[in-house]
């Protein structure tokens, strides 16, 4: 009955990766001397698995027993699989070998429920202390709250963690009545609301707080997703909020079938769609519409933007502002800085743009560079559009972060 | 005219004073003398500590923190032709701070590039160098890359292994950055012999390979662009890639 270590890091490490929510960017600078570890403003990859994602933290489950049964999760106490359980210390002794040999940046610790949700919260809580008090850890540690758990028991997770979540999973109450019986939107959203309340108590910052959606399990528009992206980052309640293509793994008559494949293309548009609400000034109704509900395959949400507004192009680069370089496809955050930046020296023309290396494939067609216009092109969408997308398709778009612009954000 | 000197950069500064002071007016500058003739004679720039320093206090003197600093992190990026570019920059600098940040100028821009390589190597580093804990507790990490990025990484270190101590090993280079209570800061490596492991270590990297193969979602792998994200140059000291 008693697993060795290594089975359970197997197992424990299996449950926990369909979770995305992993980036340990954004967080301050916090070393102390004498002490060990510190988080990094720009996340640090450590590695990167078999399927190119970047691996920065420890992210295992506690354990993946579980007394509930939602449809989309491994761990559901119907499914017939592997369990195991790390104890407090076990997982804590992990975290700081495998940081001090720079494996890792630090944990992202989540858990089925086992026994009760307080008994879980409390589990993960005296992880934490011993990392935090006893080792003197400042590493990084991301928590996610389990909803329905003791208030008490939020209030000093939050205070020993860097980030915390909470995954809503599903874009909606009815799919999550379907699904996942035990939530509501609200019962989920209940320990971020907490968790923000008890970290303003102390600080002026609220916790760094994110969640996660899953995407095509249900049959939600990009329009829902977004619009609720949207309403919690204006809330300010998130920092971010994760896409997860859904990846069939149990065989439930609710869900789409097991042969399907995971919808890849369309949560590579949907983090393309995300990088325009967070940092590209964009709102959500611009980019998908009840006329348009969902997200181009073909087209990047700014190049479909760009071309339905074409009204507002071309854009002279040497004037726009920095809000409106950004509305330019193919000129990312880079880009218009580096514009900003040259055009104080002199007038830029189309060959500055290639000498500065900033992609002109997409932009070419919506610039103005010192009054001329780029191309000899009629300027109208249909045109453009096959423009952009010749040579015909003989190599489909891979819907794998190829060109890294989902990672960087550059579009 | 073609300048020969032996690619250090207090050697460079002097250079910088005869072409101010004695007119050496170059169309390329090397570190090694070529094997083929020239047809340009070729002139031996040697070290000069009097003209070397007073050229360092004037860059010190002249150029703002951040244009001063580039010059210094130019010459941590070995191999790479970057003197007529610098020369051009520090000629530029002297007349005006401004244009240093004027990025349509090709040299500029060449080193600003190149100066943002070094900074993503060094990034990148930060997260793939290893770990090895010795017998007495002392991490151990080898290290092997382009450009010349142990000083940072070592700095980086000090913040979040600040009660450890550590030796960080730039192979190539001979030189390690060494972090203990009594001494912290970069040493010249003369010999070396692969140190003995603590007894934990064995089981540490396994269980962070168990971790690593276990955590890729099969449906959705992609060795291309795990290619593309941890370069094979990059592997060689990272235990997940190693065979044992
Ligand atoms: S409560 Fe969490 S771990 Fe348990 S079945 Fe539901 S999603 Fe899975």
């Amino acid at each position: 009955m008693k697993k060795d270590i290594f089975t359970k890091m197997q197992i424990l490490s299996d449950s926990a990766k369909y979770d995305v929510s992993c980036s340990s960017s954004g967080s301050e600078n916090n070393y102390k001397t004498g002490e060990l570890g510190a988080t990094n403003n720009s996340g640090i990859c450590h590695t990167f698995t078999a399927d190119g994602r970047c691996v920065s933290l420890l992210k295992v489950l506690l354990t993946n027993f579980c007394i509930y049964d939602c449809s989309y999760c491994i761990n559901r106490v119907s499914n017939d699989i592997a369990r195991a359980a790390f104890s407090p210390r076990e997982l804590a002794d992990i975290t700081i070998n495998f940081y001090k040999r720079n494996y890792i940046e630090g944990l992202f610790l989540s858990s089925g429920i086992i026994e009760s949700e307080d008994h879980t919260m409390e589990l993960i809580l005296r992880t934490l202390r011993i990392l935090r008090h006893e080792y003197k850890f400042n590493g990084y540690i991301h928590v996610k709250l389990i909803p329905g758990s003791d208030a008490l028991l939020i209030e000093e997770v939050v205070h020993l963690a860097s980030r915390v979540s909470s995954n809503i999973e599903l874009p909606s109450d009815a799919s999550l009545r379907l699904l996942a019986p035990n939530k509501t939107k609200e019962k989920v959203l209940a320990p971020l609301k907490l968790a923000r309340n008890f970290s303003l108590e102390r600080t002026n910052k609220p916790i760094s707080m994110s969640t996660q959606l899953i995407i095509g399990a249900t049959p939600e528009s990009d329009l829902e997703i977004l619009r609720l992206s949207s309403a919690l980052y204006d809330k300010a309640l998130l920092k971010r909020v994760y896409y997860s293509a859904y990846i069939p793994i149990n065989d439930d008559k609710k869900l789409p079938s097991i042969i399907t494949k995971p919808p890849l293309l369309r949560e590579h548009r949907l983090y393309q769609a995300d990088w325009l609400l967070r940092f590209y000034g964009f709102g959500y109704d611009e980019i998908v519409s009840e006329r348009t509900p969902n997200l181009d395959e073909e087209l990047d949400p700014k190049t479909f933007w760009a071309l339905n507004n074409l009204h507002l192009f071309p854009i002279e680069i040497n004037k726009a502002s920095y809000e409106e370089l950004l509305r330019i496809p193919g000129i990312g955050i880079r880009g218009a800085k580096k514009i900003l930046k040259a055009r104080r020296f002199k007038k830029l023309k189309l060959e500055d743009l290639v000498a500065l290396r900033i992609s002109t494939k997409r932009a070419r067609y919506f610039i103005l560079c010192d009054g001329r216009m780029q191309k000899e092109l009629p300027h109208y969408a249909e045109h453009i559009r096959h423009a952009l997308l010749a040579p015909p398709k003989e190599k489909k778009e891979q819907p794998t972060l190829f060109d890294g612009s989902a990672l960087f954000g550059e579009l | 005219m073609t300048l020969l000197y032996d690619g250090s950069f207090e050697t460079f500064l002097t250079l910088v004073h005869k072409m101010y002071y004695e007119k050496l007016n170059p169309d390329a500058i090397l570190k090694k003398a070529p094997d083929t003739l020239l047809f340009d004679a070729l002139h031996e720039v040697r070290y000069d500590e009097t003209k070397s320093l007073a050229v360092f206090e004037a860059l010190q003197k002249r150029f703002a923190k951040e244009h001063f600093e580039r010059i210094l992190h130019i010459f941590m990026c070995d191999g790479v032709d970057f003197e007529m570019d610098l020369l051009c920059y520090i000629i530029t600098g002297f007349k005006s701070q401004r244009e240093l940040e004027n990025i349509t100028l090709p040299y500029v821009f060449r080193l600003h590039a190149l100066q943002k390589e070094l900074f993503h190597i060094s990034h990148k580093m930060s997260g793939f160098l290893r770990f090895e804990e010795l017998e007495e507790g002392t991490l151990y990490a080898k290290l092997e890359t382009k450009y010349s990025v142990l000083y940072f990484l070592g700095i980086h270190f000090s913040k979040r292994l600040n009660n450890q101590n550590y030796i960080i090993h730039d192979i190539q280079r001979s030189l390690a950055f060494v972090h203990t209570k009594e001494f912290k800061g970069v040493q010249k490596v003369a010999e070396f012999e692969a140190p003995k492991l603590s007894d934990a270590e064995q089981k540490f990297s396994k269980l962070w390979k168990t971790f690593f193969e276990s955590v890729a979602i099969k449906s959705r792998e992609n060795k291309k662009l795990q290619k593309c994200t941890v370069p094979l140059l990059y592997r060689t000291y990272m235990t997940e890639f190693m065979n044992d």
